[in-house]
């Protein structure tokens, strides 16, 4: 009689698959007394860092343990954003001083290598250029600002933003930006001229408050997709009270090929998205505040497909290189590294 | 730190006395002479309230804590007075202290917006009394005055009884700002001569009512309404027509900037109590971004208007308040906002009868206690009086019966007085 041979047993050392409906809190990292004000993970995947409303920027291998955090003093306010070169040896923060740190990220005990006076009021947001020379910033100046990351020099100033530039990135090709600011207005420059090639008013995502007589509106993150087809803009909608904070969460998807505003990512209940990813497996991953959790998007559907929940408000999420894990800087003082698999063990 | 996001809508809408001062005008016109005008500037007490209405937070104005726990983002940034630093999103202001002086240990005990204003304005926690413009109106409004005693410029509806038991004449005429207040014009069809007949029946008919049985105080307020508008009416001119380029370039055109130019050139032509409202500081959600832009505005509007009344002489009789109903809570909340808090907080005073440039009291390191010197709204009320040469410690009489001016259990911050 014969017998059906079993099927070859998987390796046991195999990683499990990426399933977002089975992430999970693998590790916490802990700070005294000060919420998280944002954080990101360094392109080699080495180390997650996170500035705080005490002013300073924490660090810590993303592997752990907690006890082996540095911590980082140079600003002498709020980081709202970082990134790194492309090799990940430079930490580039950028703080509500109006100014610019350099640090070398992979120091034991690192110390600014400059602090750079960028705009007149708060830097709201830098991002590095996909080939590292270039870094461009927005601040209260209502500008954009290009660096030279190796002489800090001024490279060009962008003209044009009426209201506080929330957010800039560069495009994947490297020679455009996309800009997004309080209103609702998103604008693509080209690096070369200075020069506004396209805008776009998405005036869902602002709100004027008739009794306070405000504005309230911008993004809290603005992410291109890795292949540039795509951007996606975390902010919030329907504001109907801005000094209650009445709004919703949104996330605006841009086909930036075509122009076209492609979906409107919406969640149940209050807020504002402050943190989106593209994720190599396909799907988008948001976080927000004030409720801590973790949204999920695919395809079309308004909705996402799953939602992690946890234990505080999100305020930045940010990727490891493997797509494996993401930290997620809260307001709970926690900066806690989840996983998009199930457990293992 | 108690949340209390009950801004209740009463506290956002006209009151009808209000309604009727500015609205009832139908009389004949009058006429006040710019010699009478120019006689008033020169010894004539006036007072100049700045009200940021909704709370302004101390931390990100008078009392600023950076680098503590509950300090926010912004920095402190030294001052035209030696040791003093307010927060660096006031940096005109900052440059004017030397004209103002701090009073940083305020504990009201209240988180109510309702509450908070009333005792800032009455010098009392609770009862019904005359607001502290509305006594200034009767104390230093002189008879033959050509404007009423006391006008508010806000752009929004608060519900107030300012005068309380006080004549109608001294209550708040509220103003919408630089224009025309609303019917105050004359319709062609009525001639001068028919208005003031009008006006005089309706008089003649009003003491009639009074006089067998009617509530006096029915009549006296329409009373008060006509005269109001009449003196108004009178001075038409101070709304009409564009203001100078140059003062909207200094004071902003927003209408913060338009209000605050319109409450020089009442000063200057002869009102006694201005108060100019400065919406939008009840910040439950961003209230970073939120007092990035609204003392953007305040700070250079409010440094024009106090630069001009210093160059012109009027600050010497003017005493000026910059105020809230409560400051908001150190503890940021999880939508970056700041809550009510009436428990230890900061105004900023100036101008005729005070100390310039000094700090008055103190607030612990995190700012979540009065440290030094803590006074409430009935300190602040008698020294408002005091400053401006009036006996807060006297009574109202109404007729036969007395009421203490000041609440007789607080005193006056006798080291802020000049």
């Amino acid at each position: 009689m014969s017998r059906v041979p079993p099927p070859p047993a998987l390796p046991r050392d195999l990683p499990p698959p990426i399933d977002p409906t089975k992430t999970h809190v693998v590790r916490e990292f802990t700070i005294d007394d000060y919420p998280l004000t944002t954080c990101r993970i360094d392109p080699t995947g080495t180390y997650v860092v996170a500035g705080a409303e005490d002013f300073q920027i924490y660090r810590w291998p993303i592997a752990g343990p907690a006890s082996a955090r540095t911590v980082l003093r140079g600003h002498n306010s709020w980081v709202r954003s970082f990134d790194f070169s492309p090799d990940g040896q430079w930490l580039y923060s950028g703080g509500y001083d109006d100014r610019i740190g350099v640090w070398p990220l992979f120091d034991p005990n690192p110390a600014p290598a400059r602090m750079v006076v960028a705009h007149d009021g708060w830097v709201r947001w830098i991002r590095t250029s996909p080939d590292g020379r270039l870094l461009a910033s927005c601040g209260n100046d209502n500008l954009l600002k290009v660096w030279d990351t190796q002489t800090w020099e001024l490279v060009r100033e962008f003209k044009g933003h009426q209201r506080y530039p929330y957010a800039v990135v560069f495009h994947p090709d490297g020679k455009r930006l996309a800009s997004f600011d309080l209103m609702g207005v998103l604008k693509e420059w080209d690096l070369a001229s200075g020069k506004t090639t396209r805008q776009w008013e998405a005036k869902f995502m602002w709100g004027f408050d008739q009794k306070f007589r405000a504005d309230m509106g911008g993004a809290r993150d603005l992410r291109f997709s890795p292949d540039g087809k795509h951007l996606a803009v975390a902010g919030l909608t329907e504001v109907t009270n801005a000094f209650a904070g009445t709004h919703k969460p949104l996330v605006l998807l841009v086909d930036w090929e075509t122009g076209k505003f492609q979906k409107k990512f919406r969640i149940d209940g209050r807020g504002a998205a402050w943190g989106i990813r593209f994720h190599p497996a396909g799907f988008l991953v948001g976080s927000g505040a004030p409720s801590g959790a973790l949204w999920f998007w695919k395809d079309d559907k308004e909705k996402p497909f799953h939602t992690t929940g946890l234990s505080g408000g999100g305020r930045a999420i940010d990727l490891t290189p493997d797509g494996r894990q993401a930290a997620v800087a809260q307001i709970d003082r926690k900066l806690v590294i989840v996983q998009f698999t199930a457990k293992v063990g | 730190m108690r949340r209390d996001h009950g801004c209740r809508r009463a506290d956002h809408e006209f009151s009808r006395r209000g309604f009727l001062a500015t609205g009832a005008a139908a009389g004949v016109a009058g006429l006040a002479s710019p010699a009478v005008s120019k006689q008033l500037r020169k010894g004539q007490k006036r007072v100049l309230q700045i009200y940021l209405q909704g709370g302004v937070s101390q931390l990100e104005s008078w009392d600023p804590k950076p680098g503590t726990r509950y300090g926010g983002p912004f920095r402190a940034i030294p001052t035209s007075v030696p040791g003093m630093h307010i927060c660096e999103l006031l940096p005109h202001t900052a440059q004017r202290m030397h004209l103002l002086s701090i009073v940083r240990g305020i504990n009201l005990k209240t988180n109510s917006h309702h509450d908070g204003r009333l005792f800032m304005e009455m010098g009392r926690r609770s009862g019904s009394f005359p607001y502290v413009g509305s006594i200034a109106a009767k104390h230093l409004t002189p008879a033959n005055a050509p404007l009423p005693g006391y006008l508010h410029i806000t752009t929004r509806g608060l519900t107030d009884n300012t005068n309380a038991f006080l004549d109608a004449r001294h209550a708040q005429l509220k103003l919408a700002g630089p224009k025309v207040p609303d019917n105050l014009i004359r319709p062609d069809a009525l001639t001068v001569q028919a208005a003031r007949r009008s006006g005089e029946l309706l008089k003649r008919l009003n003491r009639r009512f009074s006089g067998r049985g009617g509530q006096k105080a029915f009549t006296d307020s329409y009373n008060a309404s006509f005269e109001m508008a009449e003196k108004l009416m009178a001075r038409r001119d101070l709304f009409e027509g564009k203001p100078d380029p140059k003062d909207l370039q200094r004071y902003g055109s927003h209408p913060f900037g338009r209000n605050c130019l319109l409450a020089r050139t009442l000063l200057e032509n002869g009102a006694t109590v201005v108060k100019v409202t400065h919406h939008g500081y009840d910040t439950h959600a961003e209230n970073f971004n939120f007092h990035l832009e609204q003392l953007g505005e305040f700070d250079n509007t409010f440094c024009m208007l106090l630069d001009d009344l210093h160059q012109s002489g009027l600050l010497e009789n003017t005493l000026v308040m910059v105020m809230s109903e409560f400051g908001r809570t150190p503890k940021i909340n999880v939508r970056y906002g700041r809550d009510h808090w009436g428990t230890a907080w900061s105004i900023a005073v100036g101008g005729h009868g005070l100390v310039p440039g000094a700090i008055v009291g103190a607030t612990n390191k995190e700012g979540t206690e009065v440290s030094e010197r803590e006074v409430d709204g009935g300190h602040l009320f008698h020294t408002y009086l005091q400053a401006l040469g009036l006996d807060s410690t006297a009574n109202h009489d109404l007729g036969g019966r007395t009421v203490p001016i000041g609440d007789p259990t607080r005193s006056p911050i006798k080291e802020l007085l000049a």
